[in-house]
């Protein structure tokens, strides 16, 4: 690639930009106050009423949101996983399997030592996956989660069904807030995944006289689980 | 209240009954009127052709015609939102900046002025018969005014108001638009005229004359008997029958 | 594909479009669906006038600072691993993205939706190279399997087409065996192409907005074919207009739900990403990252007078709103960009040679400017070019002479007395009970279409009416 990069023409490109600005290059520049700008239309909430957004707009983006409890969290699952007609299922490594004291039958778990093959090849057996969401966006009906090395980027895609769990802690009311949060952990310079998805149901085209196909290349499915 | 009649050279020229409807009407609501007389046109036709140096002179003359004038009110959504332009127009022209921001900020589309100036929504009208109403675009859309001609409307006695389906889009008329591109243009007016003739209504209303000479004429021309009508002509008809009064065209 | 799409005249390419009655029927039915969801999602936000100003704002503010938000992100990408190049040109970016191809032997691309590829020609370039190279995005496959008909929207770009239509192409290229439903034709586009992604040695993505402090790049999309082309391939390319960059997840986030709103009336679409090289550690993603940044004509626009454009989104929905749009489709406008922002881009990149009717393409109604979630003042940047085209003297001079003949007359009242009085007269020759029935050049063009009376005598002109009311009042 070093023949490629010595074409890197950042410095004459950048400083053609600042001369169509019709200034010198800029070197210090400080973003404007947008939070002040957004409003807000929703008040203060409770986290029932988050739960009712969320509940309401799940709906909408064809995915089914099961209330659950930490000690029905298996039996759910099982039951998910039997009416989606079995496995085999792939989850994360997401410490919290352990936590709710979770074992999932027929499965694999993505970890770092499967390396890329593996995994993928794991995943696209899959006939489910099951995750943990880190954020929830109760509005857009959306789980956040980044990419780990005990979970990928294709857990998301590649299996037919979709499970993310929702603690209830974790919803908050819109993207907004994650991307705020998001933002302020990377400003602090604390690791995030190189991929961060914001999921919001199963994919889903329109491409096709307007009429929506759901379940295109991603998962046909996608089901929620709050507890 | 002291009021400058602008009337517009469309209505000068093709349709002077919209016109006088609106000088009477103003006048029974108190209004003190006069006509400038050196008044042509809002430089529209060039302006949006392109033509811009062409189209200054236009303005210029409406800003100096204008300028003793305490209100000025046009029947035109159109025209008026094209005075509300000419601030844009001249920024930064030192002779002429200060005459546009005045003229913009006195001047009001009939309807507009006699809602939000004069604060009347009922001006006595009387009118038997099923009508719908086309929003012009730039009423609607530039000069920002979506509610007056309907509070109007609503207060005329007989009539009955249809809504119009898909009344935001554009009927096709767009000035020089209409007649560069007639073969779009008549698509656009062939629409509008099925969505007007679903109303089933008997009279076709609108605040701006340029929409209804399009889709007045292309029902003409494909002979569906549907009735035009300028909103100032609407609101000055009092008892008499709708045949004896207004129209322009039937 | 390049930005342009069709070699023939503007009046043979409309004539061509509103003779299509499925494609009208098409975008007809999809505006007025959309114009409901896009509503509805709008609404959803609570006070959306707000939300348009932020949008216009983080654009703003970004474009007039673009050079340092770019050096930053280039700083990002470089310290994550990735490589970031700059190109001036569309052969620049072409031929840089072929090269990293063929350095990694790659033969197996497989791409997701992106416009900016197909303004530089990239998939011309690759197959030349002997790439086989799959556009993954549903619509696009159709379009490539159908010989690479060309996009006639930014974001349905086979909208044009019915489901029969699609079915026989499925049947003749890939030998389809189902029916015309839709979910029976994208369940068959997966299976093909989920081969497609697993085989894939490098994935190409476009890129909705890089996020300058984080060196990424943000994918807005619902089939998930994007996710999969950045997962899967040991490779990722993607490619971006130089001003689709924002500083900060939190612009970005704004942007998104504007985006998703305005395109397609989703609050957010199904898969919103955040993405870069893959981190040590991780299993998939990009081992080899490259972002290609592409100015191609838009550093002449930028600080232009119509610098506003820059700030599109590309969410389509001045395309969506536009009743020029819904009658002759997007095929007509002869761009990739086509519609309101497409008459207005199109000439800038492509220039007005080939492209000076597309400003005039407009009724100027307006529709596009206030719908356009970051406030691009589209009508007025066409009645901008309009005055550039005459500038230039590229209208005809029949036209020159009547627009400066109509300057005069409709700035002076004694020449318009004159017109009053001549008109009805005059209007004779041409006119049948009352009505003109031919006429020269424009009249023609009205009277082609609709009735007209002849314009009153003088004696009943408002003018001649007002000042013989006037006279009485006064006395």
């Amino acid at each position: 690639m070093t023949a490629i990069s010595k074409h890197n023409n950042r410095e004459s490109f950048l400083n053609r930009v600042a001369s169509s600005l019709g200034r010198e290059r800029a070197y210090n520049v400080k973003r404007p106050d947008i939070k002040g700008m957004i409003p807000d239309s929703y008040g203060t909430l409770t986290s029932d009423d988050l739960i009712n957004i969320l509940k309401e707009q799940c709906f909408f983006i064809h995915t089914q949101l099961i209330e659950s409890t930490p000690e029905l969290l298996q039996k759910t699952l099982d039951d998910l996983i039997a009416a989606n007609g079995g496995g085999p299922v792939m989850t994360s490594g997401d410490p919290r399997f352990n936590r709710y004291e979770l074992s999932i039958p027929d499965s694999s778990v993505w970890t770092e030592a499967s390396g890329r093959e593996g995994n993928i090849r794991r995943a696209e057996a899959a006939n489910t996956a099951i995750i943990f969401a880190d954020y929830v966006l109760a509005e857009s009906g959306t789980v956040v989660i980044e990419s780990r090395p005990d979970q990928g980027r294709s857990l998301h895609f590649l299996p037919e069904h979709y499970i993310a769990v929702i603690e209830k802690e974790r919803i908050v009311l819109r993207s907004t807030q994650a991307a705020a949060d998001l933002n302020r952990r990377i400003e602090a310079g604390e690791p995030v995944g190189s991929s961060i998805n914001f999921i919001s149901g199963p994919s889903n085209s329109a491409d096709i006289e307007m009429q929506l196909v759901v379940g295109v290349h991603g998962p046909l499915r996608a089901t929620y689980v709050l507890i | 209240m002291k009021v400058s009649i602008f009337s517009t050279c469309l209505v000068d020229l093709m349709t002077p009954a919209a016109g006088k409807a609106m000088v009477e009407v103003l006048e029974r609501l108190g209004c003190e009127l006069d006509y400038p007389a050196s008044q042509v046109c809002c430089g529209q036709p060039t302006y949006n052709s392109g033509y811009l140096e062409d189209s200054k002179l236009a303005m210029k003359n409406m800003m100096l015609a204008f300028e003793h004038s305490d209100y000025v009110v046009g029947p035109s959504g159109s025209c008026i939102a094209m005075f509300h332009e000419y601030p844009k127009i001249f920024k930064g022209d030192p002779d002429w900046e200060l005459k546009a921001v005045a003229l913009k900020e006195k001047s009001y589309e009939f309807t507009q002025f006699i809602v939000r100036v004069l604060g009347i929504t009922d001006v006595g009208a009387r009118l038997d018969g099923t009508a719908t109403y086309h929003r012009s675009c730039h009423m609607t859309r530039l000069l920002g005014e979506k509610e007056t001609p309907y509070q109007l409307l609503e207060q005329v006695r007989g009539l009955q108001l249809e809504p119009l389906k898909n009344s935001d889009n554009c009927c096709g008329f767009g000035g020089t638009f209409s007649v560069k591109m007639p073969e779009i243009s008549g698509q656009m007016v062939d629409e509008k005229c099925d969505s007007v003739m679903e109303t089933g209504a008997d009279i076709l209303i609108s605040a701006d004359m340029g929409c209804l000479l399009n889709i007045g004429g292309r029902l003409s021309r494909k002979g569906l008997p549907v009735k035009i009508m300028h909103i100032a002509e609407v609101l000055n008809h009092t008892s008499e029958p709708a045949a004896a009064k207004g129209g322009l065209s039937s | 594909m390049s930005l342009k799409t069709d070699n023939r005249e503007f009046g043979e390419r409309t004539a061509d479009g509103i003779g299509n009655a499925f494609m009208r029927s098409a975008v007809s039915s999809a505006q007025d669906s959309l114009k409901t969801r896009r509503l509805t999602a709008a609404t959803a936000l609570g006070d959306w006038e707000a939300w348009r100003v932020v949008g216009q704002t983080i654009r703003q503010h970004t474009l007039q600072n673009l050079d340092f938000y770019l050096n930053q992100l280039a700083d990002n990408i470089e310290a994550k691993g990735g490589q970031i190049y700059f190109a001036a040109t569309k052969e620049e970016a072409s031929s840089y993205i072929r090269d990293v191809v063929v350095s990694k032997q790659a033969r197996k691309i497989v791409k997701s939706k992106s416009m900016v590829t197909e303004e530089i020609e990239m998939n011309k370039v690759l197959l030349e190279a002997g790439c086989d190279l799959i556009e993954t995005d549903l619509g696009e496959y159709i379009l490539q399997i159908d010989d690479w008909d060309p996009p006639s929207h930014i974001v349905a770009p086979a909208l044009h087409k019915d489901r029969n239509q699609i079915k026989r192409v499925f049947t003749e290229k890939l030998g389809y065996t189902g029916d015309e439903s839709p979910e029976k034709l994208a369940r068959h586009a997966r299976e093909v192409l989920r081969q497609k992604f697993l085989e894939a040695d490098v994935g190409i993505t476009g890129c909705n907005f890089a996020v300058a402090n984080m060196g990424a790049i943000n994918l807005v999309t619902n089939e998930g074919n994007g996710d999969l082309t950045a997962a899967i391939p040991k490779t990722q390319i993607a490619v971006m207009g130089m001003e689709r960059i924002v500083p900060t997840m939190e612009e970005m986030e704004v942007l998104d739900n504007l985006l998703c709103r305005s395109a397609v009336g989703q609050k957010l679409t199904s898969y919103i990403t955040v993405m870069g090289p893959k981190a040590a550690g991780e299993s998939d993603g990009p081992e080899e990252f490259h972002l290609v940044v592409v100015d191609n004509g838009r550093s002449e626009i930028l600080g232009s007078e119509f610098n506003e454009a820059l700030q599109c989104i590309r969410c389509g929905a001045c395309l969506n709103v536009c009743p020029i749009y819904r009658h002759i489709g997007g095929h007509a406008y002869g761009s990739i960009y086509p519609g309101p922002i497409g008459a207005v881009i199109t000439p800038l990149l492509g220039g007005y040679d080939d492209y000076k009717e597309l400003p005039f393409a407009s009724s100027l109604c307006g529709a596009c400017t206030d719908v356009c979630p970051v406030k691009i003042p589209l009508h007025e940047q066409l009645i901008m070019h309009r005055q550039n085209i005459v500038k230039e003297k590229r209208t005809g001079a029949a036209e020159r002479f009547q627009m400066k003949a109509a300057g005069r007359l409709l700035s002076s009242p004694s020449m318009f007395g004159k017109v009053l009085r001549l008109a009805n007269p005059g209007s004779r020759m041409m006119s049948k009970h009352g009505r003109i029935v031919r006429g020269p050049g424009l009249i023609q063009g009205w009277v082609g279409v609709r009735d007209l009376n002849q314009p009153v005598k003088q004696a009943d002109s408002f003018r001649t009416w007002m000042k013989e009311r006037q006279g009485g009042t006064q006395q």
